[in-house]
């Protein structure tokens, strides 16, 4: 008896699956565009996904690759409107207030930061655009630098005096470069206000992308001291970080334990914390991104379901007429759940092959439109996850499709 | 609702394949109103009886012809006789079975073990060969590939397209479908055969082969053809005529006269 149930469930099985070949056989052109319709879902869901991986990896990334240990902050360190946008500078005496942690056991370096907004042009009486300018008291390896040299030191500061020689050096990242058509060697105007950026005349010495990669725009990057001079600013020396380095064997907990008690006032974060901080303030970008990935998977789950019912609506007459002969619903059922299942595996298939080029297309784009390498970025959990939804969704799409015509009388749908 | 004819009914012979006693089928036009119809006032949808008490049997080896305009319940009451349909009142007993008292699934199970049934549009699956067309409802009793192949084959030759096993129906006939259809409709070997305006797609020519092929058909078993096409009927051994789902006229054909029975 129970042979005989499972020799006949067998016969079932495989007639299904010839029927289900059969039927692909017979409908190649509908078979590939389910195929491409199911893969193109899928490479929506990857491609989203992977760009929020992306995010979150390549600022890590760029965090780790600062390294700093702890980074200090007065505030959040958000984009403002005021003096054309740029960063909120909120953490003032910043020079001061480095060398003060400095001397904090464990402290290796304490370094300020600061982001400003500076108009930038090739010729003092031309067309100035607008750029984030990045001031560093040091170059060091911190500072990426891809071709010609780095700015060395901040002598312009002397102390606090700012009576100091300026060098009147900066590196540009490649956007800026194609941005202001100029290249190492040539001259370019910079300053806070047009005024100031007439009056100061800086000699590109090399090219970096690391801040233009950590703040996702062109950037030109300047001694500390001399952004904070075109800027106006040697007065309350404002910094968006100050960059905490500990001491080879000292524990980067305790150093930041330690810190936040002895400044309470300000934020001490770990670069994770940071980059967390950073991303929170990001709240907007982060809820469209997450509203994009839900929509992609929504819209990849529907139209996986669509197309499956339609190719399954197709042959309902035909399913119909082989119910009223007496082949049952099962059968039926199990020919056109292998049809999902093989429009789900194929289709998951060709989205989860197409994603590596297309990651690669993307990441060459973002590069070149602003910066970012690697900003989309895969895991083998995105494509095992999208082959997942391709297949269960279409299996499932498949099985509801085929059990709503098993339940409808035959003769309806003959008529 | 009187009826011109007597009944034939209710006396089922050993030969009696397949006997309807008083079957009355009523649709409804549109659905049913749901709650907040009902208290929005809509009132319940007017209804159209397709079949209304009709009583026949049908036996071994005869074919039997419902006859009459579109719309007359003639393809009602033949997708009662194959338990497509359940009719409102009534009942079908086939072979002392009511088929009232069978759940959907064992009905289905009846129809491919007793029931052949032909269809206008032929509704082969473009996908399969003639062959694996004809042998495909053999899958659902069990039966193995080769053996399932040798009667489809043999079927196939019967209708005369052994020469087109391997064809699909898109590259046959509308008459070559038809035929494979016919032994689609043979190959479980059923007590019953219906067809529905068997020979609608057809030429004349090619109806003629089939309506032959039918005839050959009926050997040990019953058939039931609906149509309202003259030539068609003319192979029928009776004729149960129907006019707004009331069976008005029971016809033998070789008197050629009119003969309540």
């Amino acid at each position: 008896m129970m042979f005989k149930w499972l020799s006949d469930s067998l016969l079932r099985l495989r007639t299904a699956g010839s029927l289900t070949i059969a039927q692909f056989r017979q409908q190649k052109l509908r078979l590939l565009l389910a195929i491409i319709g199911v893969a193109l879902a899928v490479l929506a869901i990857t491609l989203l996904a992977g760009t929020g991986i992306g995010v979150l990896e390549t600022g890590e990334q760029q965090f780790n690759a600062a390294e700093r240990d702890l980074w200090v902050t007065a505030g959040e360190t958000r984009i403002t409107s005021a003096g054309g946008g740029g960063f909120e500078n909120t953490l003032y005496d910043s020079r001061n207030l480095s060398t003060e942690m400095e001397s904090q056991e464990g402290v290796s370096h304490a370094i300020p930061l600061a982001f400003d907004t500076v108009y930038a042009g090739t010729n003092s009486s031309g067309e100035f655009n607008t750029f984030i300018a990045t001031g560093t008291p040091q170059g060091g390896p911190a500072i990426h630098v891809t071709d010609g040299d780095s700015i060395q030191g901040d002598p312009h500061y002397a102390n606090g005096t700012y009576e100091g020689e300026m060098t009147n050096k900066v590196l540009i990242d490649e956007e800026t470069a194609n941005e202001l058509d100029v290249g190492i060697g040539d001259t370019i105007h910079i300053g806070g206000s047009l005024a100031a950026a007439r009056g100061n005349e800086f000699t590109i010495v090399g090219i970096s992308p690391t801040f233009e990669q950590m703040l996702g725009t062109p950037t030109v990057t300047m001694p500390l001291s001399e952004l904070h001079e075109v800027t106006g600013n040697t007065q309350t020396e404002p910094a968006t970080f100050i960059t905490i380095t500990v001491e080879d064997g000292s524990s980067v907990d305790t150093v930041q334990q330690d810190l936040e008690e002895s400044y309470p006032e300000y934020e001490i974060r770990s670069n994770q914390e940071q980059l967390s901080s950073v991303l929170q303030e990001q709240v907007l970008l982060l809820a469209a991104a997450g509203v994009l990935v839900f929509l992609a998977i929504s819209a990849g789950v529907a139209l996986t379901m669509s197309l499956l019912s339609l190719v399954i609506h197709q042959q309902r007459q035909t399913f119909a007429a082989l119910t009223a002969q007496g082949i049952s619903s099962s059968l039926l059922i199990a020919t056109v759940v292998g049809q999902g299942l093989i429009i789900g595996i194929l289709g998951g298939g060709a989205g989860v092959l197409l994603t590596p080029p297309a990651v690669a297309v993307l990441n060459r784009l973002a590069a070149t439109i602003v910066g970012f390498d690697g900003l989309v970025q895969t895991a083998p959990w995105i494509y095992a996850g999208a082959l997942g939804i391709a297949v269960v969704i279409g299996t499932i799409a498949a099985a509801t499709a085929g059990w709503k015509i098993s339940r409808v009388p035959p003769l309806e749908l003959l008529h | 609702m009187a009826r011109s004819a007597a009944p034939d009914m209710k006396t089922s012979s050993p030969s009696t394949i397949v006997t309807a006693n008083d079957v009355t089928k009523v649709y409804q036009r549109g659905s049913e109103p749901g709650r907040l119809a009902r208290v929005l006032g809509r009132s319940e949808p007017p209804t159209v009886s397709a079949v209304d008490s009709a009583s026949l049997d049908i036996s071994n080896e005869e074919i039997v012809g419902l006859a009459g305009p579109s719309g007359s319940g003639k393809s009602t009451l033949l997708h009662i006789l194959a338990g497509l349909e359940r009719p409102t009142e009534g009942s079908v007993l086939f072979q002392e079975t009511d088929l009232a008292t069978l759940s959907k699934r064992n009905r289905t199970r009846h129809r491919l073990k007793h029931i052949g049934i032909i269809f206008q549009q032929f509704h082969l699956l473009d996908s399969l060969s003639a062959r694996a067309n004809v042998a495909l409802p053999l899958v659902e009793l069990g039966i193995g590939k080769q053996q399932r192949r040798r009667q489809a084959t043999e079927l196939l030759e019967r209708v005369g397209l052994g020469d087109r096993i391997t064809h699909r129906p898109g590259e046959l006939s509308g008459g070559e479908q038809q035929r494979v259809a016919i032994a689609r409709a043979l190959i479980t070997d059923p007590d019953l055969v219906v067809a529905d305006e068997p020979t609608g797609e057809l030429d004349t020519d090619t109806g003629r082969t089939i309506l032959q092929a039918f005839k050959e058909v009926a050997e040990n078993r019953a058939v039931v053809l609906a149509s309202h096409d003259h030539e068609t009927l003319e192979i029928c051994d009776r004729l149960i005529q129907l006019r707004d789902g009331t069976v008005t006229n029971r016809l033998k054909q070789e008197s050629s006269s009119d003969e309540d029975s």
